[in-house]
């Protein structure tokens, strides 16, 4: 530990001396790092961040599990943490959670993949042609407000209570906000980056594929990932109301013993795997996206 | 015979809603290989009428011509670099220099490489080469995109401002190489700058505007006095210093300083 600590000094990587350079200098530093705490776009270290991550989680879970043991919440309606873990361990081991949790995954990402297909071409064309623009936007904007619970009895109606029917409603919930969120993209691409290509000679098809794509790549990658998280919400509608598997009907069965533990768990489920999926198309996103 | 008109401005009017920027009938004519400065105070329409001739804005009314064709939209053989001097983001400075010549099909690949190696090094970007846009200095920003539109190789250079971030070193060696190029590569140039003496170092022809809406104020034919070929013993003559003191003067009545 110690001989770390003076390695990473005399390399002199300065992100690393506010936790690790001995006194004298170590107060102004630590000093200089609670600053930066609450400067407006300060410079906290990746370690001092991640450590606030992490203690902030730990103390929303301590507080939620010593206000259970207290009593001071009725563990009935809210199990404590370690309960929580517990049961979701038997439930891995025992009732095929990790099952569910494959099987709802997997519909989010047809049911987003399909989406996506369909919104980026579409979006990019209304954004970029006056007419079509003009000829879709209040057909996107009606579907767009009406709530995808209300369109469940149709939907079930048309496709029955398989997966189609599933897949529809997730596709309802999604598609219609990506749509305009891709059209907006496209609509910010700056116009001179457009004219750099036109006066080089580059055709309109060149100018789309080769300038205005690439340059809206960054936020349609943001506006995906957060699309993404949408899709989770409407996955539990769907599965609640027409499935004999996936989270949703795991929660939904579990509450209807009162079975608390394993609708938290459950619920604890979907927030880990979009914890996960969330990390993951982050760094992706720095990855692809080096130059910004 | 003289030579007939290459860029024609012929009754040029433009609007912007209610707002007049050329004034009517705005008319010029350039001629092929001739190097013509436009100078005016902030706001005259000079950009705009750039813009027209890059096909990026149309004219209220007339029409521009270039080799007898009207301008309908842009094209490579019109190469601008905008005042704002922006580059791709995502593309490091060589490939922000290389995508001038993306389109060129009649290059080599061999040649396209040999030119951005040789404009690279023209505007003194080699070492930074392979770094993006964003880790780069403003005026670094402004040379990507004069590399970019030399690549190019357009017949017809529009330069809005090109030289307005550069150290003094750096504008004269580039201020050089430009004239250099244009005559060298038979090239026809408007170049717009706020600087007289880089005006009267580069121009054939200076045309000194007035405020928006623009109208052409004044036309000095610099070829006349100071000759095609332009050195840095020029800038000391006194012929050089004296149409130096006669434009000052002109630009100070356009901006309506003195009548
Ligand atoms: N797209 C546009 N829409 C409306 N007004 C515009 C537009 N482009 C330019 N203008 C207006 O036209 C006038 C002339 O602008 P222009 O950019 O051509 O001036 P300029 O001579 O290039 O000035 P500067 O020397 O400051 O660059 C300005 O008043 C400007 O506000
Ligand atoms: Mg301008």
């Amino acid at each position: 530990m110690m001989s770390k600590a003076t390695a990473t000094t005399v390399s002199g990587r300065t992100s690393d001396i506010v936790e690790q350079v001995p006194p004298p200098r170590a107060p102004a530093a630590r000093k200089h790092m609670r600053n930066q705490f609450f400067t407006f776009r300060g410079n906290l270290s990746k370690h001092a961040q991640i450590l606030t991550s992490v203690c902030a989680s730990l103390i929303v879970i301590a507080t939620w599990e010593i206000s259970t043991r207290l009593g001071w919440i009725n563990s009935l309606f809210l199990p404590p943490p370690s309960v929580t873990i517990e049961t979701l361990w038997t439930m891995i081991t025992q009732k095929h959670l990790l099952l569910n949790a494959g099987i709802s995954t997997l519909r989010v990402w047809v049911a987003f993949a399909i989406s996506v297909v369909m919104a980026v071409p579409i979006g990019i064309a209304m954004s970029s042609f006056r007419g079509v623009g003009a000829a879709l936007e209040p057909i996107v904007d009606f579907i767009r407000y009406l709530p995808v619970p209300a369109l469940v009895p149709l939907s079930i109606i048309w496709f029955g209570v398989g997966e189609t029917t599933k897949i529809f409603l997730l596709w309802l919930g999604t598609f219609f906000q990506l749509v305009l969120l891709v059209a907006d993209d496209m609509r910010r691409v700056p116009q001179e980056y457009v004219e750099i290509a036109y006066t080089v000679g580059a055709r309109p098809r060149q100018m789309l594929t080769d300038v205005a794509f690439r340059a809206m790549l960054p936020s349609l990658f943001d506006n995906l990932r957060i699309t993404l998280g949408w899709c989770w919400t409407y996955l539990i509608i769907a599965e609640i109301v027409a499935a004999d598997n996936g989270l949703g009907f795991v929660i939904w069965a579990a509450r209807r013993y009162m079975n608390t533990s394993e609708v938290m768990a459950g619920v604890v489920t979907i927030g880990l795997i979009g914890l996960l999926t969330d990390q993951i198309l982050r760094l992706v996103h720095k990855r692809l996206f080096r130059y910004l | 015979m003289a030579p007939a008109p290459y860029l024609v401005f012929d009754g040029v009017a433009k609007y912007f809603g209610d707002l007049e920027v050329v004034a009517p009938t705005f008319d010029l004519a350039i001629k092929r290989n001739e190097f013509v400065v436009f100078l005016g105070p902030s706001g005259s329409g000079k950009t705009t009428l750039m813009r027209m001739v890059g096909g990026l804005e149309t004219p209220t009314a007339g029409e521009i011509r270039l080799d007898g064709q009207p301008i309908d939209g842009p094209d490579r053989d019109r190469g601008m670099v905008f005042q704002s001097y922006s580059s791709f983001p995502w593309l490091t400075v060589a490939q922000n220099v290389a995508y001038g010549m993306k389109y060129r099909l009649d290059m080599t690949p061999e040649r396209k490489q040999r030119r951005l190696a040789h404009y690279l090094e023209l505007v003194g970007l080699a070492d930074f080469a392979d770094a993006y846009p964003n880790k780069v200095s403003g005026g670094m920003r402004q040379r990507i995109a004069i590399a970019r539109t030399l690549a190019a190789g357009s017949d017809v250079l529009l330069m809005d401002e090109p030289f307005g971030a550069l150290d003094a070193q750096r504008r004269e060696d580039l201020q050089l190489e430009l004239r250099r190029i244009q005559r060298q590569d038979a090239k026809t140039v408007i170049f717009v700058t706020h600087d007289v003496d880089e005006a009267v170092f580069l121009a054939d022809r200076i045309i000194i505007f007035s405020k928006r809406p623009a109208r052409m104020l004044e036309e000095i034919d610099i070829a006349a006095t100071l000759g095609p070929d332009r050195t840095l013993e020029l800038r000391d003559s006194e012929r050089f210093f004296k149409l130096r003191t006669e434009i000052l003067k002109f630009v100070r009545i356009a901006a309506g300083h003195e009548n």
